[in-house]
């Protein structure tokens, strides 16, 4: 089952290249017209979906509903025709359908504008203009459609693995060269990037079965899936349904251990091996239950440990990526090399420790470099912290910080969280001993402001209202030449003085609630 | 002590403070809860414990200052300022504030500024009518967009922006957090009414906010963290100038701020654990009764501007019956964020349990 993924643009010519390559390959070929007519079908109004995604600040929690059930429905569809056989898709987000698998290749189709310009002419009857208005229009749709949708830009090179520039290249010729690339052994299907399909399809199962059950349909879920076991996070404010999960999934062929986590957030834990019980565990976990977070790991690993590298005989892949469990999954693969890679890296006992304390967000382990690692992230997830652990250990000390700092400031561009080192964690999220020295000097700051303040109200709304005391000093100083210069020093004192204060008792404040866990 | 108050400030003992206290802690709760606001309740409360209303709005300014910068502080952690977009709308905000305190310091000290007199009824019922016109229009628009649930698709009305985006007003210009292209006229516009707002009664986010999430466009979590950090320099004009007509009391400020300060973390909380309407439905009662608060202390600013007769002796009732409304409003609206912060802490203690038992129950099987 390979899967070839074409993003096309309006009259950009994506679904003739899309449709000849399948062609060739004997492929199977699905639009999007065709998978927007069978969500259509499951009852999703994608229109209404459409218009709000054009305008997000029309964005409700109902409509937010609709879009998972809509994802959950397209990644469901397509697994579905490629689990059965190989299959070219075109849409306009095709490239962003089946994150995480390393046999979809992936692939961008521009056209000439000239072209397009001449073909919505002939097609609409309109004039220039309005055409190149027209397209230039309907792009910028397509765009906003992407980053609701997938939280990525389109122009985003690095989320394609080929790109067609149908501007000096004839449709047949360009559908040669695709056929070549999908035949190269790079995007070849792997035991690991095949689970890694089945591992999509089950959760986004699980999470239709959610959206189509009446007792689940109003809640939100996030849902991952690892060789069957399926971690469900659901909002506390959702809590009523909880009980019924474990009943909804029960009919849904493949899940095997449901893992049920209570989360207003998610921690994103980024590490090349795991330990359960470790320091930067310990110091999660505390983070994650006073946040009332789900923990997701990702086991960062280098390019060479990756099984479908291995298992491919070849060098300077690009993408890398597998699934984790080393349980065994009878959904139809065996797939022992996999497995005994997860394993090495001690995803799966800190996983079952992570359920044990109700905090497990799923995890899962990419080989390779930065790239690899913000491809496989699902972009939609809000992440509240980023923690970057013990990672690039086959370097030395210096690269590996250097290497460290690399990727913080990378995933820092593309976070919206913070994104912090394990060493950190004490110091920023959690109260340890240089917490009690700074919030006894600031409580003793505070005192000592509210007390000078209160005790000296008068002298202070003199010099407030530039009267009493104040009007008086001021008498015949060079202040007084000047009406406005001892305004102009009551507006400059309030300037100082408010945000010291407000910053001194607010540090104080958070301190005491960081202390109390309730931060 | 009376003269030692230079006519606009009031007496504070204990029990006026503790009371300062409490408003700060609802209006931070609250404020914590909306996302945007809490001057709301804070700028009346404070007009209700006797505080003229230019020097409520002034203090609450000053307040805004010190909370917008430790506020908007984790929202640029998150991604969640534009900059740009803040810089832009700051320009005219600034003429918006200078707008504001020039009007209310002329209408204070118009007729004598003095407490009961025409100066302070002519600002205080200046304050009060901008209050009750502007909050029920934002209340009245947030409850029927939380009753439209079942009628419509439960979005917000789009029909201004949808309005304004068929208008061509050039030059526009590209912000790239927020990923929006807007033209520059309407973002100085909305910029001026929020500054203006900010200054006459301290609520610039109720405008702000919707301004860039109706008509810019700007995702919900963008515009509150854009609108924060605008707020910050909203908050630092406004404080200097009313500071430079000598109409903040640091007392107050600082006394806000002990509550505050806190009930923003409780806001905050609850903001997680209650659904989005009911967030909605709950503001928009919370201010509608505020507004009707306000409405009632209105007579009273009219007897003392000579424009209706009554009894001056009333005016104490006129402000017992405001100053319990607007707390009654504050404490039923914290009452539904507390009940909800502590069910959902309830809940999730359940929930791990239950799930601890079944693992354990599945290993010895």
């Amino acid at each position: 089952m390979q899967v070839i993924c074409v993003s096309r643009g309006t009259l950009g010519r994506g679904k003739e290249l899309a449709e000849v390559a399948a062609k060739k390959l004997d492929f199977a070929c699905l639009s999007r017209e065709e998978l927007v007519e069978a969500a259509i079908k499951e009852g999703i109004q994608v229109g209404k979906l459409e218009m709000a995604m054009l305008k997000p600040q029309a964005f409700s929690e109902r409509l937010a509903l609709e879009r998972e059930h809509y994802q959950a429905f397209c990644t469901a569809y397509l697994c579905d025709r490629a689990v059965s056989g190989d299959l070219v898709y075109h849409g306009r987000t095709g490239h962003l359908l089946l994150p995480g698998v390393s046999h979809v290749l992936r692939v961008r189709v521009v056209s000439d504008q000239e072209h397009r310009i001449r073909a919505v002419m002939n097609q609409m009857g309109i004039e220039r203009n309005k055409a190149r208005s027209y397209i230039e229009e309907v792009d910028e749709d397509r765009k906003r459609w992407a980053k609701s949708m997938y939280g990525v830009s389109l122009d985003e090179v690095i989320n394609y693995d080929f790109i067609v520039n149908l501007e000096q290249m004839s449709l047949e010729n360009a559908a040669s060269a695709l056929v070549g690339v999908a035949q190269l052994p790079d995007f070849q299907m792997t035991p690991a990037s095949k689970k890694a399909v089945l591992n999509l399809q089950l959760g986004a199962r699980v999470r239709l079965a959610l959206a189509r059950d009446e007792r689940t349909c109003g809640a939100t879920f996030k849902v991952r899936a690892d060789a069957g076991t399926v971690t469900v996070s659901y909002l506390p404010q959702d809590s009523s349904v909880a009980e019924f999960i474990p009943e909804v999934l029960q009919p849904v062929v493949g899940v095997g251990e449901v893992r049920i986590t209570m989360a207003m957030t998610n921690i994103l834990w980024i590490q090349q091996e795991f330990q359960p019980h470790s320091e930067t565990y310990d110091k999660v976990v505390e983070i994650a239950r006073k946040w009332n977070a789900a923990v997701e790991l990702m086991r960062l690993a280098p390019e060479e440990q990756s099984p479908s590298l291995q298992q491919r005989g070849v060098t300077g892949s690009t993408r890398a990526v597998a699934s984790v469990d080393s349980r065994e999954y009878d959904g139809g693969i065996e797939d022992d090399t996999a497995d005994a890679a997860d394993d090495i890296g001690g995803l799966k006992p800190t996983l079952d420790e992570l359920a044990m304390v109700g905090r497990s967000g799923g995890g899962r382990a990419v080989y390779g470099d930065h790239h690899q690692l913000i491809e496989l992230l699902d972009r939609r997830v809000p992440y509240t912290l980023v923690v970057i652990g013990n990672v690039f250990l086959a370097k030395g000390h210096a690269a590996k910080l250097r290497a460290t700092r690399d990727l913080r400031s990378f995933l820092s561009d593309r976070i919206k969280a913070p994104v912090v080192t394990a060493d950190e964690l004490g110091s920023q999220f959690l109260f340890g001993k240089r917490d009690i020295t700074r919030t006894v000097v600031f409580a003793v700051l505070v005192l000592a402001m509210y007390w000078l303040v209160f005790t000296h109200q008068e002298p202070i709304l003199g010099f407030l209202a530039h009267s009493g005391w104040y009007a008086e000093a001021v008498e015949g100083t060079f202040l007084a030449r000047f009406s406005w210069l001892p305004k102009v020093i009551v507006s400059a004192a309030v300037f100082f003085v408010i945000p010291v204060v407000a910053y001194t008792y607010g540090s104080v404040t958070s301190a005491m609630l960081k202390l109390m866990k309730m931060e | 002590m009376e003269n030692l108050l230079f006519g606009h400030f009031v007496h504070l003992d204990l029990v006026g403070a503790l009371q300062v206290v409490a408003i700060g802690f609802i209006g931070g709760t609250l404020s914590g809860f909306i996302g945007s606001g809490g001057a709301f309740f804070m700028t009346p409360g404070m007009m209700n414990l006797g505080v003229p209303g230019v020097v409520a709005v002034g203090s609450n300014i000053a307040h805004k200052f010190g909370k917008a910068m430790m506020g908007s502080r984790r929202h640029r952690e998150y991604g969640n300022v534009d900059r740009r977009l803040s810089v832009f709308m700051v320009t005219t905000s600034f003429a918006g504030i200078q707008l504001a305190v020039w009007i209310n310091s002329a209408l204070f000290k118009g007729a004598g500024g003095e407490h009961g007199t025409g100066g302070s009824g002519a600002s205080n019922l200046y304050i009060s009518m901008v209050f009750i016109l502007i909050l029920s229009v934002v209340a009245i628009s947030m409850l029927r967009d939380a009753l439209r649930r079942d009628g419509g698709d439960g979005t917000p009305s789009m029909r201004i922006a949808n309005f304004l985006s068929r208008l061509y007003l050039p030059p526009y210009i590209y912000f790239t957090v927020a990923d929006v292209k807007v033209s520059l006229w309407i973002v100085l516009v909305a910029g001026l009414a929020t500054g203006y707002l900010a200054g006459t009664i301290g609520v610039g986010g109720f405008i702000g906010v919707p301004a860039m999430i109706y008509l810019f466009g700007v995702a919900t979590p963008v515009a509150a963290g854009s609108e924060l950090y605008l707020a910050q320099f909203m908050g630092a004009w406004g404080a200097i100038n009313y500071a430079y007509q000598g109409m903040v009391d640091l007392r107050l400020t600082m006394l806000l701020y002990l509550g505050s300060l806190l009930g923003i973390f409780i806001g905050a909380y609850g903001v997680k654990v209650v659904r989005e309407v009911m967030i909605r439905l709950v503001t928009a009662i919370v201010i509608l009764l505020c507004v009707v608060s306000r409405a009632i202390a209105v007579p009273m600013y009219l007897r003392q501007l000579g424009w209706i007769g009554m009894n001056p002796d009333w005016d104490k009732y006129f402000n017992q019956a405001s100053k319990a409304m607007l707390f009654a409003a504050g404490i039923s609206g914290i009452v539904v964020i507390l009940y909800n912060v502590i069910k959902a802490y309830r809940q999730r203690r359940q929930v791990q349990t239950t799930l601890v038992r079944l693992r354990v129950e599945g290993e010895a099987a």
